[in-house]
């Protein structure tokens, strides 16, 4: 059984469906990214299967329960969302936004507990805002306020972690700081983490199952060299890719690329 | 271990210091107002006349007069503060005030409405005007909620705010036909009113004013959690467990009612609501459980001061509250956008 299950699912925003008749199943304790062309509803699936967007037809499963008829309050408890439009007011401290992801587990005007401060404190030192806690957000550059919102997320204590473009913002060093602590966080933990990625090798290097979308529907599902190949690369982005395992991980990788011909055509 | 961080201990130390101050403020405020008036009093008249040793136009000019008149400032003050704080959180937009939900324009209508079709304002019973101001603005609020409503996607605060402009500005117009009717002492009435003078200096004022603070201030202050969730944007908040139809709708009734009463017992004063959460964001951040509080206090010094200068600038005549408010507000804002922009 899978964490998240989504069952013939449509979702879109008033007429327009950006999804139509969506299955997918989301594996417990492994890392699963999903990879697609602008546009491709990616975020949109991600969205559905985090419970912000509601299905027009079919069910999300959160661990065999329809997740709609779950209280939201409990799924916070088990599932914790970073969105790709999450804003902050400026007069907050990294502290205080990462303390709010003790949320769901307070009652209505609960103190922090012990036990809250122990996740916001660890939270804050794996993200490596150490120094920071006490700094405004509104000082904080691009990189530091998306490593904030990543603690907001880890501050939840919850199995599953659904990631909309978690590396957005942040350095080539930053953005890998970020996955190796998600891959940690996967393997020595056992966490269920899901997430869109632009970037196709962090994809590819980091994740145990890769989910492939264009136009709204899956094209390939599958572990990366399932996934990471020309035929698939070339059907989803329109690209002849040049593929070698990667060293860290021998995962496939794509060193270098080139439109397909047909498009290549239109350009010129 | 020590849980709390430096600057978790700094922020609450500034909080209880703000909280005296502001508390020292409302006292100063308080005894100063007591002073001043149409009929002069010594200090040491005051006090002896609080103390039951007056004479019986002292007694009657302070208890009758001007402490319900203060009371009902302060009342008021905090009331839309309070209200303007959880409408700004609501909405996520700073510029939020309980006027974008139609308080003022529905209260101001429904007391136009009774001056149009009715005698005069003497010889009413004193509570009538307050409970059609408060229906009034109300029911614009509820107007506002269900135009703004669409199924299966529930309320969007830009469209709260949208409606809002929209349904004010056919309420003024509404207003400005409905004008050309009323005789020249009604309409007097009127402008002050709309203008936010504190007009009922009356305990009945008082006592249909304060259950509805003690009852939602807390309410909402309880809140201040999801107040700061809300604050993160709709995804992120969805993300973090807020059943957020439901507590926006909840906070948004609160918000109505708190503005509706405090307004149908002062008139049309809207830039508090405003301002005091501005100033008080400005002072201890955005955390609502220090917001809320402070923001009721400096609500309500405000509006006592604002009333009290009112009283004393131009005596023995008066400017209503809402005016002394506005021009004391309206510098205040315009500095705020300069120091914006760099």
């Amino acid at each position: 059984m899978g964490a998240l299950e989504a069952k013939k699912i449509h979702v879109g925003y008033s007429q327009h469906l950006i999804i139509e008749d969506l299955s997918i199943t989301i594996p417990a304790q492994k890392i699963t990214t999903i990879i697609g062309p602008n546009g491709c509803g990616k975020s949109t699936l991600i969205k559905t299967l985090a419970r912000i967007l509601k299905t027009k037809a079919g069910t999300v499963y959160l661990d065999g329960k329809e997740i709609h008829n779950l209280d939201t309050r409990e799924v916070a408890r088990k599932m914790a969302v970073l969105p790709q439009t999450a804003q902050a007011p400026g007069g907050l401290t990294v502290f205080e936004l990462v303390s709010y992801g003790r949320f769901p587990h307070r009652s209505s005007m609960g103190m922090l507990k012990a036990e809250d401060y122990d996740y916001i404190h660890w939270a804050i030192e794996v993200t490596g805002l150490g120094d920071l806690k006490d700094r405004s957000i509104s000082a904080l550059s691009g990189g530091q306020r998306q490593r904030v919102w990543i603690a907001v997320a880890l501050a939840q204590g919850t199995d599953i972690l659904v990631l909309d473009e978690p590396t957005t913002y942040l350095d080539l060093a930053h953005q890998l700081e970020i996955l190796l602590l998600l891959e940690r966080l996967n393997k020595a933990e056992n966490r269920t983490i899901v997430m869109v990625l632009h970037d196709l090798n962090h994809a590819s290097r980091f994740s145990d199952y890769l989910i492939a979308m264009k136009d709204g529907k899956v094209i390939k599902e599958g572990t990366p060299s399932d996934v990471m190949t020309c035929e698939v690369l070339r059907e989803v982005f329109n690209i002849d890719a040049q593929l070698a395992p990667c060293p860290f991980s021998a995962h496939p990788i794509c060193f270098s690329y080139q439109l397909c011909k047909d498009v290549e055509y239109v350009y010129r | 271990m020590i849980y709390q961080t430096e600057g978790q201990l700094k922020k609450k130390r500034r909080f209880r210091t703000l909280v005296l101050l502001l508390f020292v403020g409302i006292i100063i405020t308080f005894l100063f107002s007591l002073n001043v008036g149409y009929i002069r009093m010594h200090p040491r008249e005051i006090l002896l006349t609080l103390w039951g040793q007056g004479t019986y136009e002292q007694s009657l000019t302070l208890f009758q007069f001007r402490l319900p008149r203060m009371v009902i400032a302060l009342l008021v003050g905090a009331g839309l503060s309070v209200s303007g704080t959880v409408l700004q959180g609501i909405v996520r937009n700073p510029l939020a005030d309980p006027g974008i939900i139609g308080i003022n324009s529905g209260a101001g209508l429904a007391v136009m409405l009774f001056l149009s079709f009715y005698a005069g304002t003497s010889n009413v019973p004193v509570l009538v005007l307050p409970f059609l101001a408060f229906i009034g603005a109300g029911g614009t609020a509820v107007l506002i909620y269900a135009l703004s409503y669409k199924r299966h996607e529930g309320v969007h605060p830009i469209r709260i705010v949208l409606t809002g402009v929209a349904v004010a500005a056919g309420i003024s117009s509404l207003m400005i036909v409905l004008t050309l009717r009323l005789d020249p002492d009604k309409y007097q009435f009127l402008a002050t009113w709309l203008a936010g003078s504190i007009w009922g200096s009356n305990w009945k004022f008082v006592h249909a004013l304060w259950p509805w603070l003690v009852l939602l201030t807390p309410y909402v202050y309880w809140k201040s959690s999801v107040l700061n969730v809300m604050n993160l944007g709709d995804e992120t908040a969805i993300g973090l467990g807020t059943d957020l139809e439901k507590e926006r709708r909840m906070l948004l009734a609160a918000a109505t009612a708190l503005a509706a009463a405090s307004v149908s017992v002062s008139g049309g004063i809207g830039f508090i609501g405003l301002i005091a959460p501005h100033m008080t964001r400005r002072l201890i951040g955005d955390r609502h459980e220090y917001v809320i509080p402070i923001a009721a206090l400096v609500g309500a010094i405000l509006l006592l001061l604002a009333d009290t200068i009112g009283r004393w600038i131009m005596q023995p005549s008066s400017i209503p509250a809402g005016i002394v408010v506005a021009v004391i507000g309206a510098p205040y804002f315009l500095y705020l956008l300069a120091r914006i922009k760099d």
